[in-house]
């Protein structure tokens, strides 16, 4: 794995980024840009799930939640 | 008269379904889409002269081919083509929603937008200029407020006004800068096709890989595939872009750039009213504690109380049987006509399933309302960890618990609950896993078999059946997903927690009564055809000719000893022939019945009046008062009332072993035996297919004692059965496991669209019944278990097998990507 690159996975709450790549293919892909992770656009972790997974996330002013799994696929730039 | 067919789209959340509520009255119809199990709603109104017919799409985020919502939504489009869409917008959420008011436009239908929940954007001081954004979208743009019932006539009017004006329709374009070329590239090579739809519209598709439009045009150009492969590639080349996610980007974009040039928010920075509400109810040591009390009060509210309102119900129900029987042959002492034996059967069957709406509709509302408040994600957010470690998803919880999580709900709402779960495959699995829940018909069973059995120690083994069917469930879910349910479709795990909102009464009273209504069409019907099966396999073949002679010897021999008692009496002429008799105890016996379904002494008052009015001879010998000759013959009466019963019991005890049903039942005891079941518990298990209640029943009559009216049937079967303790486990065992009523069966079959998936949730826990249970007898037979021993080792294996599966990692999602 490259150290660079930060997934929205290690993201804790209450911290910020923004959006720079995904690495999801197909359906994953298509539903990750439906639900609006498209490059540049900001994203705030709100909290984590009681059992720590998934995780609760402000984007284009509204709220969603996303396994770690998945999240994992979403690469980051934090700000 | 004109016909206008409408299409009413938006994104989950945005309040489609208030809209729809609004504009379309009460009458709409429901139905699922061909093929599938996404509901298709579709109102039917007039508006001037207008012949409206609006269908209410799936909410979709967009409109591409990548879910069954989506598949749904965009199949209706391409094969209806609607004259006018009606996109419905979060006006509190606007930059969002514009994403899929983007892709409407493009389809080349005209649009009409409306802003939705207006009334929220002003309350959280929202300022939208909604005649600027009609002029960038090039559409008319309505406010109004579902919840409120405001702006339902403007939509109407603009409906119309859009549909006369269609052919005048001025196609709406983003200007995708870069892309253009290649969109233009393909434009070119599909024009000369014969699609209605918007050339430009399918290229972009196209370049989208939306699975279904490039199905479509492939059609007439064989080569579309490459030739967009192509097209992709030298886009890729010159900017190292997708044009999947160039689209959204651009489509994010441009949805920014009219969010602010025509929306003005104020208090940005101030909490709204859904963040502090999450504060609490998704608070790391709140949130579980929150979730449980609210199972609690869902399961209260409608099982609990609800069965309490069955009280009141079910008088009318026992009316609506008394009327059946009234109208009915009546029997000639023990000859009863096989017509009235029918009519009976099939008013308990109908009964057993029609006592159950009020608690149904009650549920339905309750889980209606906690849609509406948008309670249910934030149920999955919380719970997804634990379910998703057996292939479920957390969305499974609410299903689970109305099925009954601890003892004694209904598998029918919990399986029909199944129906938002985004994850196709976590949804066929919770479909199969509801029905291992303890149904309230079960109930009556377990506490049947403790009493006889368990007497020492019924709460800890009610404790091992209620716990044990969720660690069951787990384990059943666990297998079928990752062996049968493998292929099946996932979904990631992405779902919007929508702000809260107040639910309508009128939204709420509609979906609720609208479940009910499925469920009684869709399930009576069919559970009352079972109920004649199992009515033609419990009466035939029927008597032996020798046994008929037997039992009318016996009637006879206890109608001549009622006329030798009461040979002496001065009113013998009134019963001096077997009819006679027959008539005054079929009036007696109807007397007693509906004295005692009569709740007050008023009622009680008029039964007796009714009776004395049907015939005065008789009533004497119903309330003898101070006549000692009626007294007399009142005595002699009770007595040959209960002798009559005896009789008619054993006639049907005979019966049952003689019929079809009997036969099947003693043709499984070979492989039944290892359970140490014989053919009473068979044929008990058999019946109570079309509803568990009967299972007790019929248990209870096979084991009946003739001698011994007034012993219990829990009694009954201890002395009677001949089964030991560790039978009885076996017994518990297979009714856990076994499938409940055919009710739920047909609820399987309504969400799962196949009668190939109806069957394997029949045959699949009957097959794990039956060899759990033989496994533990056999064993418990080797090391001389005790029943509670027994039950206390499979309650610990299960146990153990769950925490395993807990442990180990779960396989990878069946998507492709990731950060290597």
């Amino acid at each position: 794995m490259n150290l660079e690159i930060n997934s929205l996975a290690i993201l804790k709450k209450g911290q910020k980024a923004k959006i720079k790549k995904l690495h999801a293919k197909g359906k994953l892909l298509h539903k990750l840009l439906d639900m609006g992770f498209v490059s540049n656009a900001q994203i705030e972790v709100i909290r984590e799930a009681p059992l720590f997974d998934p995780m609760q996330l402000k984007l284009h002013n509204y709220n969603l939640t996303i396994r770690r799994s998945e999240a994992n696929l979403v690469e980051i730039e934090e700000l | 008269m004109n016909n206008i067919k409408v299409a009413l789209a938006g994104q989950p959340n945005c309040g489609k379904s208030t809209i729809f509520n609004l504009v379309s009255g009460i009458e709409q119809h429901i139905a699922n889409y061909p093929g599938v199990t996404v509901d298709k709603k579709i109102g039917y109104f007039k508006y001037e002269n207008n012949k409206i017919q609006m269908v209410d799409l799936p909410g979709t985020y967009s409109f591409s081919s990548y879910s069954l919502e989506e598949r749904v939504a965009k199949n209706f489009i391409l094969d209806e083509s609607p004259d006018v869409i009606v996109n419905v917008i979060d006006a509190s959420n606007i930059k969002r929603n514009l994403y899929l008011t983007f892709q409407l436009l493009e389809i080349g239908i005209p649009v009409v937008v409306v802003l939705n929940m207006m009334d929220v954007a002003k309350r959280r001081d929202i300022e939208i200029d909604s005649k600027k954004i009609s002029q960038m979208l090039n559409c008319p743009v309505v406010e109004a407020s579902g919840a409120k019932g405001l702006g339902g006539k403007d939509i109407m009017k603009n409906i119309v006004a859009t549909a006369k004006n269609k052919d005048n329709y001025q196609e709406f374009k983003i200007n995708y800068d870069e892309l253009e070329p290649h969109i233009n590239n393909i434009e070119e090579k599909i024009s000369n096709i014969n699609l209605v739809q918007n050339s430009r519209w399918l290229a972009i598709k196209t370049l989208e890989g939306d699975s279904t439009v490039i199905e479509r045009i492939k059609k007439y150009k064989s080569d579309i595939e490459d030739f967009t492969k192509k097209e992709e590639n030298s886009f890729h080349e010159r900017l190292d872009k997708d044009p999947v996610s160039f689209l959204a980007s651009y489509r994010y974009d441009s949805a920014d750039i009219i969010y602010h040039k025509a929306v003005k928010e104020k208090n940005k920075d101030n909490q709204t009213l859904t963040q502090k509400v999450d504060k609490i109810i998704l608070n790391r040591f709140l949130a579980i504690p929150i979730l449980l009390f609210f199972m609690f009060m869902v399961y209260q509210i409608s099982i609990v109380w609800g069965y309490k309102i069955t009280d009141y119900t079910w008088p009318i129900l026992a009316a609506f049987k008394n009327l059946v029987i009234d109208i009915l042959p009546e029997a000639n002492f023990t000859d009863v006509p096989i017509i009235t034996d029918f009519g009976i059967w099939m008013v308990n069957s109908a009964n057993a399933l029609m006592n159950y709406l009020p608690i149904f509709f009650i549920l339905f509302a309750l889980i209606a309302i906690m849609e509406d408040v948008g309670y249910m994600p934030r149920m999955a957010f919380i719970l997804d960890r634990v379910f998703k470690k057996f292939g479920l998803h957390g969305q499974s919880t609410l299903p689970l618990v109305l099925g009954g999580a601890m003892v004694g709900g209904c598998a029918v709402p919990g399986v029909m609950s199944t129906k938002g779960i985004a994850d196709d495959r976590a949804r066929m699995a919770t479909i199969f896993s509801v029905p291992y829940m303890n149904c309230l018909a079960k109930v009556p069973f377990y506490t049947l078999i403790l009493g006889a059995f368990f007497k020492p120690d019924m709460a800890i083994m009610m404790f091992f059946i209620s716990t044990v069917t969720l660690f069951i469930a787990m384990i059943v879910a666990k297998l079928i997903t990752s062996t049968i349910l493998k292929t099946r479709e996932t979904a990631p795990f992405l779902m919007e927690l929508p702000p809260y909102h107040t639910p309508t009464f009128k939204g709420v009273i509609i979906r609720a009564s609208q479940r009910v209504w499925v469920y009684i069409k869709k399930v009576v019907t069919i559970v009352l055809a079972v109920a004649i099966i199992l009515f033609a396999m419990l009466q035939f073949p029927g008597l032996s000719d020798e046994s008929k002679v037997k039992f009318d010897n016996k009637s006879n021999q206890v109608l001549n000893s009622f006329d030798t008692k009461v040979k002496s009496s001065v009113y013998y002429e009134e019963f001096n022939t077997k009819e006679k008799v027959s008539a005054l105890l079929n009036y007696y016996d109807t007397y007693r019945t509906k004295r005692m379904t009569a709740t007050s002494q008023d009622a009680a008052k008029s039964v007796d009046e009714d009776f004395l009015l049907k015939n005065k001879t008789f009533y004497k010998y119903i309330k003898p008062k101070r006549d000692k000759e009626a007294r007399k013959i009142n005595k002699e009466l009770r007595k040959l009332s209960s002798k009559r019963k005896a009789i008619l019991r054993q006639i049907k005890n005979e019966k049952v072993e003689n019929s079809i049903l009997g036969m099947t039942g003693r043709a499984i005891e070979p492989l039944t035996q290892f359970a140490g079941f014989d053919w009473k518990i068979n044929v008990a298990f058999l019946s109570s297919f079309a509803a568990r209640e009967s299972a007790v029943a019929t248990l209870g009559s096979l084991y009946e004692n003739n001698k011994a009216d007034n012993m219990r049937a829990e009694e009954a079967m201890a002395l009677n059965s001949g089964y030991t303790p560790l039978h009885a486990t076996a017994i518990i065992i297979f009714m856990l496991l076994t499938p409940p009523c055919i009710a739920t069966m047909i609820v399987v079959k309504m969400q799962t669209n196949s009668y190939k998936w109806m069957l394997f949730a029949i045959f699949f826990p009957i097959g794990l019944g039956v060899v759990l249970s033989s496994l533990v007898f056999t064993l418990g037979n080797i090391f001389s278990w005790s029943g509670f021993e027994a039950m206390t080792y499979f309650y610990i294996s299960i146990v153990l097998l769950t925490v395993i599966i807990a442990l180990f990692p779960q396989k990878s999602i069946n998507w492709d990507g990731g950060i290597k």
